[in-house]
């Protein structure tokens, strides 16, 4: 186990033996000053590890501070609203998910439970909700919903509202199902005046020259974000523990902000080197050879490298330990893509920052009819060239889990695999580790003997 | 070369040594046996007792290949595969034109499609209740206290069923007490239980997309009740290799 591995262990350890809002804050403040910070930073093998690890705790730190208004906001909103706006953003779902990394879920889920949340709702907001009643979470000023794809937000944010007695501060953005001109019109005059109504109850007006610097944030992250993507179209040769599939928050609560945009520059600079050191492998050049270490990762031969298999994964992944990746890496399976990775959104608009957020609120490819959806997958299979595909049907998502159909059939149509990984990202009493593992290496076992053939 | 292919269920274990000095290989023996409590021991006994019935010693065996729910955790196998892949080649090995396999096994069941060359294109498997496997089964003959070998013959002489509501185990085996204590024919509610996990098999190969020839495989295959059932739901004839119970084993000493 690395140092960060054991850092990562002490807090988590530390958390679950005294659980409450105050030793969470305590750690937060502990673990964010510097010069531990750095210290903690330098633990990692991975850049982009690093950057993640610290945003993640630099924001929770944040809105656990009370130094800032704190905004509760569902996962597909613009959070570039929230910047704007200087609120700090806290994202239950997101939270509710980390409750399954720190060894919690299983106490915020029987919460929620003896609270009347009904067992099949999806485990991000059950556990979320768990952690409110159980008053983990920090208090916020001000409520923000979607109705873009989760169905769950809209109703467990509005009984946080009332339990923090601030229903006249809770937002619903009731999202277009159709993108077109008057859809887009009547988003951005939403998004406009829920902005209006946010200032005008912190005693302030909308600045706008702040919206333009978040604006032209948000569109670094994404110049990155599509260089880091483009890199992956050819990569095999990943940093160690890099995984897609934890970079939630820059897409989400960090967008927005310099601190989004600079972890993006760390991911595709990263990326980009592991990239040169596998062009090297192929072409037989430079002073990279086969066996030795490469930033902690042993450098793959050239046949290693052929004989890798490309995965594009869709929804998320569990969040407690699984034999899941595992798994993959062992039999030389990559996950070069994930659904949640995909920059889908055009080029935003300093000069029109509502309408350019209601443009890319409108273009999430999990707004609107499933065909969004299925050929959205359809382009990332095809970009990245893959050899099979998993979905991940997290219990109670009915967005995600709804297509899964369709989707099954429409890769079939383009002679690819997909794999129905039925389980819940948080709750491992509801996932059965010996099911999953049968069914992903049967997968395995099926994409191999295609290839084969 | 002679190799072996174990397969520990959840239920029971099976191993087969398999002669392959030939062109046409030979089963020298095989061993059923209840996994039990410690499925690594199983493993070794079921092994260890095909051995000393095949005649072969622990050096003639080429390669050991594990399959079943157990198949990570058997340290003296030369490698572990799945019994998707193993149950496919098992079935090809006796119905070569097969392409929907329906394995039916302690406690879980399968459905696996087979491409044109007889390698497994996708499957099924049920959620991870019991409901639907041979431990349904089991637990509800003990609780009509009816032998599960007399299921065929209650099946075939009884016209009418009883619906048993409940697809969880635990709720069906309470539904049964509680039908026994209205005074329901026994025969009745053995005729529904089949037709309820019939009716799960069913939906998953119809997900899948049924294609013929389909055989069945595993412990539940020998219920004649069972098969009769699959058949007249499917409307079709469902081959059953000799020994299904043996199918993932030999599959897996196919694949070593």
């Amino acid at each position: 186990m690395g140092i960060a591995e054991k850092i990562k262990d002490g807090l988590k350890t530390n958390i679950q033996n005294n659980l409450n809002k105050k030793n969470i804050k305590k750690i937060l403040n502990i673990i964010s000053s510097e010069p531990l910070l750095s210290a903690y930073g330098a633990t990692f093998a991975s850049k982009s590890d690093k950057f993640l690890n610290i945003y993640s705790i630099k924001s929770l730190q944040k809105a656990y501070s009370s130094r800032y208004p704190v905004a509760y906001g569902s996962l597909f909103l613009p959070f570039e609203l929230f910047h704007a706006l200087g609120l700090a953003p806290f994202l239950p779902e997101v939270i509710g998910g980390f409750t399954g990394g720190l060894g919690l879920a299983d106490r915020t889920l029987k919460e929620a439970s003896s609270r009347w949340y009904t067992p099949d709702l999806c485990t991000f907001h059950r556990s979320a909700s768990g952690a409110v009643e159980m008053d983990l979470f920090p208090e916020p000023d001000f409520i923000i919903c979607t109705n873009i794809a989760c169905d769950a937000a809209q109703k467990t944010f509005y009984i946080d509202a009332g339990k923090f007695g601030i229903k006249d501060r809770f937002y619903l953005i009731d999202v277009p199902y159709k993108k077109n001109e008057g859809s887009i019109k009547l988003l951005a005059k939403q998004l406009e005046n829920i902005s209006a109504d946010i200032a005008a109850k912190m005693n302030k007006k909308i600045d706008m020259e702040k919206f333009a610097s978040v604006i032209d944030y948000s569109n670094k992250f994404r110049d990155w974000a599509l260089k880091a993507n483009g890199v992956r179209k050819k990569l095999l040769f990943y940093p160690k523990y890099f995984n897609g599939l934890n970079f939630i928050l820059p897409f989400h609560g960090l967008a927005g902000t310099k601190e989004a945009a600079d972890l993006y520059r760390n991911v595709y600079l990263e990326l980009n080197e592991f990239l040169k050191v596998q062009e090297s492998i192929f072409t037989n050049t430079g002073n990279y050879k086969p066996e030795k270490m490469f930033k902690g990762r042993k450098i793959p031969c050239v046949d290693n490298l052929k004989k890798s298999r490309k995965i594009l994964w869709m929804h998320l992944k569990p969040y407690y330990k699984n034999s899941i990746f595992t798994m993959l890496e062992e039999n030389n399976y990559k996950i070069v893509f994930e659904e949640i990775s995909n920059v889908y959104w055009p080029r935003l608009d300093p000069e029109k920052p509502f309408e350019s957020l209601a443009v890319k609120m409108l273009s999430n490819p999990l707004n609107g009819s499933i065909e969004n959806r299925v050929n959205a997958i359809l382009k990332m299979a095809l970009d990245y060239g893959i050899d099979g595909a998993v979905l991940f049907a997290h219990w109670g998502c009915r967005h995600s889990n709804g297509g899964a159909r369709i989707l099954k059939d429409s890769l079939k149509n383009i002679g690819i695999p997909l794999l129905i990984l039925d389980g819940d990202c948080l709750n491992k009493n509801n996932s059965s580790e010996g099911q999953i593992s049968t069914r992903l290496q049967g997968f395995i076992e099926i994409v191999d003997s295609r290839i084969q053939d | 070369m002679i190799t072996c292919g174990i397969d520990v269920g959840s239920v029971s274990s099976e191993a087969v040594v398999l002669d392959r000095s030939d062109e046409k290989f030979n089963i020298s023996a095989y061993v059923i046996a209840p996994t039990g409590g410690d499925s690594q021991e199983a493993a070794r006994n079921v092994f260890e007792e095909a051995l000393a019935r095949s005649g072969f010693s622990r050096q003639d065996i080429g390669s050991i290949v594990a399959t079943g729910y157990g198949r990570l955790n058997i340290p003296f196998a030369t490698k572990n595969i799945t019994e998707i892949s193993c149950h496919a080649r098992g079935v090809i090995n006796f119905f070569p034109d097969t392409k929907t396999v329906i394995d039916i096994g302690g406690q879980d069941s399968k459905v696996i499609k087979l491409d044109s060359k007889g390698s497994p294109a996708d499957f099924l498997m049920n959620d991870k209740c019991a409901a639907g496997t041979g431990r349904f089964l089991e637990v509800m003959a003990k609780a009509l206290d009816i032998k599960l070998t007399d299921f065929a013959f209650i099946f075939n002489s009884t016209r009418e069923k009883v619906d048993i509501s409940s697809t969880c185990t635990v709720f069906a085996e309470s539904e049964i007490v509680s039908l026994i204590g209205h005074g329901i024919e026994k025969n009745r509610i053995v005729k529904g239980l089949v037709y309820s996990i019939t009716d799960r098999i069913v939906s998953m190969v119809e997900r899948i997309g049924l294609e013929e020839p389909v055989c069945m495989t595993g412990g539940v295959a020998k219920n004649a009740a069972v098969l009769k059932a699959l058949e007249e739901r499917l409307k079709l004839k469902i081959s059953v290799p000799a020994e299904p119970q043996i199918t993932g084993a030999l599959g897996a000493a196919l694949l070593g």
